[in-house]
């Protein structure tokens, strides 16, 4: 584990009960990875499974955490992402209580401060949640 | 090396399929980002079908220059002519 729970929370904009990461586990130069626990308290726990903008919110806060945690290594401010734009979103499934979500996001382009990036979540080899993302970085 | 008329039909064709305008209104001296409707997020789209079209990247300041589809063509030219 990269980020302690208490760490990365102190590192997303995000706070409970929005925050839909549990930890950053890595972080290279293009990809970032998070886990996530599901349990019932969560605000979108609906039906015995945590629901859609959940997971997207998750693939937002991985990358979210990962750039905080990139701009804190490089010694200056925690880097702010904003969604610009989801597309190509694809829901295959939904986890249930005490799934481990695992979360990659993959840089694919970057223009300036805006970054095209893949995220992708999964419960084991099963892939819950795919969607390309526009995140435009404060600066 | 592509020709600039090669250069052209390309462009024409991946920008009317990628940002939905139709080809006749891609005139040399019209404004690129006005007739495309290119906000700050679609360049990101524009930086990802060049890529995928030609083989380069592009960064922000390939664009400074660039106003009309003449300069964008150039800008494709001295690109392909750098790889």
């Amino acid at each position: 584990m990269l980020l302690s729970k208490e760490k990365t929370a102190d590192i997303i904009p995000q706070k409970v009960p929005f925050v839909m990461i549990d930890s950053l586990t890595s972080v290279n130069e293009d990809s970032f990875i998070s886990s996530f626990i599901v349990n019932k308290e969560n605000i979108f726990f609906k039906n015995e499974k945590l629901q859609e903008p959940a997971l997207i919110e998750n693939i937002a806060q991985t990358v979210a955490a990962g750039f905080s945690y990139v701009g804190q290594q490089e010694g200056g401010e925690p880097k702010i992402g904003f969604i610009g734009a989801i597309s190509k979103l694809k829901i295959h499934q939904l986890p249930s209580i005490g799934d481990e979500i695992i979360t990659t996001v993959t840089q694919l382009h970057q223009f300036e401060n805006i970054y095209l990036i893949k995220g992708k979540n999964y419960v084991g080899n099963s892939l819950l949640v795919e969607c390309e993302m526009k995140i435009v970085v404060g600066v | 090396m592509a020709s600039r008329d090669e250069i052209v039909s390309t462009v024409k064709e991946f920008l009317s399929e990628e940002f939905e305008v139709d080809k006749s209104t891609m005139e040399p001296e019209a404004n690129l980002q006005e007739t495309l409707d290119l906000d700050s997020l679609d360049y990101v789209d524009l930086v990802v079908v060049i890529e995928e079209n030609f083989g380069f990247k592009v960064a922000g300041e390939d664009f400074v220059d660039v106003v009309t589809f003449n300069d964008f063509y150039a800008l494709v030219e001295k690109k392909l002519a750098e790889k």
